[in-house]
Parts: C-alpha cells; structure tokens; sequence
C-alpha cells in the first residue's frame, strides 16, 4: 500500500478523508446527545420527511454517475449533467426546508433539528460549492481538473450516504 | 455492462434496500456501509489502489458500529 497508488491527487484524498472525519464527528456528537433524550430525539427525528431524503440519495448517485463518466472521459455533457443533479438535489432539499419550517421543524424546536439543519445545511454547502466547481470546469475541461472535480463530488455524494440513516431514518 | 453504470444500478438498489428497512437500526447501518464502499470502489476507483480500500472501509464500519452502539444503547 503506497500513496502513490491512490488515484487521483494526494490533495483531494486528504480533502475526502477530512470531510468524512468532520461529518462522521458531527453525527458521533448527535447520537451521544440522543442519550439525554432518546424518546425526544426519536419524536423529532419522526417528523422529517425520509422520501425527500432518499429522493435526494438516488439524485446525487445520479449525478455521481455522470459525474464519473466526464472523469472517464473528460466530456463537459457528463460535468454539466452531473452539475444538473446537484441543482435538483439543492431544490428538492429547498422544497423540504420549507416544508420543514411550515411544520414548526426549526432549529431551536429540539436540540435533534439544530444538528439535522446543521448537517444537512453544511452537506448543502458542499453541494452548491461542487456546482459551482463542476461548471467551472466545464467551461474547458481537461482530463486531470474533471478528476478533480468528479472526486470533490463523489466525496459529496459519500457524505450523504453516510449522513441518511442517522439524521433521517434510525428513529 | 459498463461497470459505472454497474455501479450506479447497485447503489440504486442499495437506496431500495434502505426504503424497505426502515425501522431496523443495524440493516440500514450495514447499508450504509455497503453504498460508502460502493462510492469509495465504484466512483473513486479504490480497487485499483491495493489495500486503500481496505484502509478507509474497515475506519467506515468501526465508526457505523460504533453509531449503533450508541443508538442502541439510547
């Protein structure tokens, strides 16, 4: 096992190694707090909507695909869809933050909604900033920058898989 | 077939698989755990790295476990 072997930049690995580590740290964090009020947590937790949550995960591994193939072969149609998938996530994830506050689901409800908005909105962050890079490396893509951009968001799309079930589905 | 797209129907079906195991901490945990590997080999190419996988997979599942230990302990 050397470093040289990864694929890609050694860079964007220790960016990908870095963003689970934070995300991972955040969920430990929600999970110890739920023992203060586990049935609590689980009556919040009662109140997402899980479907828009799973709409989302099959969106992202979408784009994830596209995303994949522009890296396989540089294309800018592949950089552009896979920017595509993540405008979709970020509307369905819009559609339900609203739906959310019309349920009274706001940050200072329940010490379980001021972590789901701030997981959440922070993978939001992700997403809108993987975009961004995706477009911008569609403008005149090359091999090594639709590598990069595709690893940045595979992180993304990693994130979110690993975010699913605590934040909206273990109860 | 080409094994990204492979790789997509599988996480697909890996999303199906959360759907219908809802309510069963530890299924939708291992699940997790298959769909981050199926990222990590799949879309970022950690098999053609011998051993990397391997170094970020085993951290993944000790982590997830110990999230469900946490969870059932709650």
């Amino acid at each position: 096992m050397r470093i040289d072997d990864l694929p890609g930049e050694l860079l964007m690995w220790v960016l990908i190694g870095s963003e689970v580590a934070v995300f991972a740290a955040g969920i430990t964090v929600m999970e110890a707090v739920r023992l203060t009020d586990p049935a609590g947590f689980a009556t919040a937790q009662g109140m997402l909507d899980g479907r828009m949550a799973t709409l989302n995960t099959a969106l992202l591994v979408t784009s994830g695909l596209f995303a994949a193939r522009a890296e396989r072969d540089g294309g800018r149609a592949g950089l552009l869809l896979a920017a595509l998938g993540g405008v979709a996530f970020l509307a369905v994830k819009i559609a339900e933050y609203t739906a959310d506050a019309a349920r009274g689901v706001t940050m200072e409800a329940h010490p379980f909604f001021t972590f789901y908005y701030l997981l959440t909105g922070f993978h939001a962050a992700h997403v809108i900033a993987g975009v961004v890079v995706l477009v911008l490396v569609a403008i005149r893509p090359r091999r090594d920058t639709a590598q990069a951009a595709a690893m940045f968001w595979h992180m993304v799309d990693l994130v979110w898989v690993l975010l699913l079930a605590p934040v909206y589905l273990l109860g | 077939m080409d094994p990204l797209t492979r790789n997509w129907l599988w996480l697909l079906a890996l999303i199906g698989a959360t759907v219908a195991l809802a309510g069963w901490p530890a299924a939708l945990l291992a699940v997790a755990f298959l769909k981050a590997v199926a990222i990590l080999n799949g879309f970022l190419h950690l098999t053609r790295a011998s051993g990397w996988l391997t170094a970020f997979a085993v951290p993944l599942g000790l982590w997830l476990a110990a999230i469900w230990a946490l969870h059932a302990v709650g």
